[in-house]
């Protein structure tokens, strides 16, 4: 089966004027000043194959050139050198909704929208009752785009997005819009498409989607094709490529996701929530074993024990559980100054189904007097059930039939 | 064994171009559906929000009319000895609004759709087509209705040299797709291209025997005046549908009539060469 998409010493470069002059003087007063620029390559020499039906993320830092090449794909940007193959319809998806109008309705706008991405008046004709009703926008479908909230917008860009039934998808972080809801809807789709056989290339920096969905990472360094392989390896070698900056991001929420406060007697120094291999995760699969570490230092002379206390909610709030332990419990009772250590919770299977969920970390004494160092939503996290059941948690039982 | 594995090679080689042949006639039907639903959809935000809507594009041409029918007509008595001056000069002054609006809107239309060329992949010149399609909607509807107004007045002679109007109108939209495309793909890197513009079209109107009938030019000079295609699409209107006392400019020209010919087929095969030539750096560019 030929590939579906083939590149070959792909570059890329931007000629970047040292001063951009948009006027005629300043070409007819300048007629050599082509040599004003500087040269800035955005890829250099990216060869790669991808077999029809692979899923495949693209990560890299700012500045990689990953939605560069994205864009070459597309067909939107022309590369300078080599060759780019391509078997099959592309849908690029660069964005949501794009040639939407305010002025238009919503109607009309899925006309438009629907054919900026490849689909006949026909085939809308067919498809925008589904369209509407997937955007829970029914009421509102002969109303001007400008009248709706920038949610409802979205809603509407997305149901008409993956109405797109091209053999070869092109992502750039679609996901990173929406609430949590319209995170879900997006990681269904993913799933959906990974069923059905598509090829799928994801630029990201979701690490956790990469490893959830893909079957292959590309790792972009600032124009060059870094890392080329499974998508644990590739992402593994990302976060030590970013080094630092990837355990800033993995603590990150100390003080900033939420609120923060405590005597820090006993204090968080960092929680890292990790899959069954010791990779860090934002993304689980329903079912999927997690383990949450905490890393503590005891800084207080009074400390002899302490409990510690997670707490898992719902995004919009709900409590879902909150196991605790004492460190007697644990068998470690004397508490130094100094000591530090790391606590290890771990989930053998993950009973939750979809939907996005936040750990909140509280080091209390043993009395729960009063609070050594309590962090709120210090990470979140998200749980995809690739068969899309219904509903909060999986309750585990077992079925049996008695015939009479 | 060997002639049958060549076989399979060229009949999985042909089931291959006739799904890439396929595949290209699909692709082309969803180019030709993006032109037309962008068109419909301009055509229709041109008009939503407004009172008056379409009628505003009827009173722009006409207050326009007004105002040379009032200068030339009535000051400079440029209508003694002219057939039906005044349908001469509304005829001219549509044609002439439907060439200076087509040619300024669809110049704006790459760079005004900067986000479109930024994230989608179609062929960019669908923008500049439906463009011009969609003002070519107003324009067909301005002309019907002067049609439809003067006709039953008595002031239109038809006749079979009325067909021409065909082939006239076929001109007058090259030259403006041509004009369109390259305007419109020069626009992006030089704003200047929308003043030049701008002044050539205010010099332009009187060079183009909209506000005078050809008849009041010297003689000598009235071959050099057709050569400008507006000028002859005008002239040559006039006698298709006004009065087949206008003469045909070719009957004026002789062989010169080539030239305002050849320049429209320059506008076109120019603009399509500069706009494919600078096409690749649009959304670079914008």
């Amino acid at each position: 089966m030929t590939p579906a998409i083939v590149c070959e010493g792909v570059s890329k470069r931007f000629r970047i004027p040292l001063d951009r002059s948009t006027t005629l003087k300043y070409r007819a007063t300048h007629p050599r000043s082509t040599s004003r620029y500087h040269d800035f390559f955005a890829l250099q020499d990216i060869s790669f194959e991808v077999p029809q039906g692979e899923f495949i993320g693209i990560i890299g830092h700012n500045g990689s050139g990953k939605s560069t090449l994205l864009k070459i794909l597309s067909r939107i940007y022309t590369h300078d050198t080599g060759t780019v193959q391509i078997n099959g319809n592309v849908s690029p998806f660069l964005e949501l909704g794009v040639g939407f109008n305010p002025e238009l309705t919503a109607r009309e706008n899925v006309y438009l929208n629907g054919a900026v991405l490849g689909l006949t008046h026909a085939e809308l004709d067919q498809r925008i009752d589904g369209i509407i009703e997937f955007a829970e926008l029914e009421q509102f479908v002969d109303q001007k785009l400008k009248n709706y909230s920038s949610g409802m917008q979205v809603r509407l860009a997305f149901s008409v997005a993956i109405q797109a039934d091209a053999q070869i998808l092109l992502m750039d972080e679609v996901l990173a819009v929406g609430d949590a809801r319209f995170q879900e809807k997006c990681f269904d789709v993913f799933a959906r498409y990974k069923r059905e056989g598509k090829t799928v290339v994801l630029v990201t920096h979701d690490i956790g989607s990469v490893n959830l969905y893909c079957d292959r990472a590309l790792l972009l360094d600032h124009g060059h094709l870094h890392a080329d392989g499974p998508p644990g390896e590739v992402t593994a070698l990302y976060r030590r490529m970013m080094g630092s900056v990837s355990e800033a991001e993995d603590t990150a929420g100390t003080g900033e996701h939420g609120d923060r406060w405590g005597t820090r007697e006993v204090e968080i120094i960092a929680t890292r929530l990790l899959d069954i291999d010791g990779g860090t995760h934002r993304v689980f699969s329903a079912g999927a074993p997690m383990i949450v570490e905490v890393d503590y230092t005891v800084h207080g002379d009074s400390v002899e024990d302490f409990l510690c206390v997670l707490r898992f909610d719902r995004a919009d709030g709900l409590t879902l559980g909150a196991p605790e332990s004492t460190m007697a419990r644990l068998s470690m009772v004397r508490q130094l100054p100094g000591t530090s250590g790391t606590l290890r919770y771990k989930v053998d299977a993950l009973p939750l189904l979809s939907a996005s969920y936040t750990l909140t970390v509280a080091l209390h004494d043993q009395h729960r007097g009063h609070t050594y160092d309590q962090i709120e939503r210090v990470q979140s996290f998200r749980v995809i059930d690739e068969k899309s059941r219904p509903g909060l948690v999986e309750l585990g039982g077992t079925w049996e039939a008695q015939p009479r | 064994m060997a002639t049958s594995s060549a076989e399979t090679s060229r009949a999985v080689r042909d089931a291959a171009t006739a799904a890439s042949s396929a595949q290209r006639r699909g692709t082309l039907r969803r180019h030709v559906n993006l032109t037309r639903e962008l068109a419909v959809s301009q055509f229709k935000l041109k008009y939503t929000g407004s009172v008056l809507g379409y009628v505003w594009s009827l009173v722009k041409p006409m207050m326009l009319f007004g105002i040379m029918y009032v200068i030339f007509a009535k000051l400079f008595h440029l209508d003694k000895g002219t057939t039906n001056f005044i349908l001469q000069l509304l005829l001219a002054i549509v044609l002439w609004t439907f060439f200076v609006e087509t040619t300024i809107s669809a110049m704006n239309c790459i760079a005004a759709n900067g986000n479109m060329i930024r994230k989608a992949y179609f062929p960019r010149v669908v923008l500049v087509i439906s463009s011009t399609l969609s003002a070519l909607m107003t324009f067909a509807i301005n002309l019907t209705l002067i049609v439809a107004i003067a006709a039953p007045l008595g002031r239109l002679s038809f006749g079979v040299r009325t067909l021409a109007m065909l082939p006239l109108l076929l001109e007058l939209y090259l030259l403006i797709l041509g004009l369109s495309l390259l305007l419109s793909s020069l626009f992006v890197f030089y704003r200047d291209v929308g003043h030049i513009w701008d002044i050539t079209l205010q010099v332009l109107i009187y060079g183009s025997a909209v506000v005078y009938p050809i008849s009041t030019v010297p003689e000598h000079l009235r071959a050099l005046v057709l050569m400008n295609p507006m000028a002859q699409i005008i002239e040559d209107a006039r006698h298709a549908l006004v009065t087949p006392d206008v003469l045909w400019s070719a009957q004026i020209m002789g062989a010169r009539y080539a030239v305002p010919l050849g320049l429209t087929a320059i506008a076109v095969v120019l603009g399509f060469f500069v706009f494919r030539r600078l096409t690749p750096r649009f959304a670079e560019y914008l």
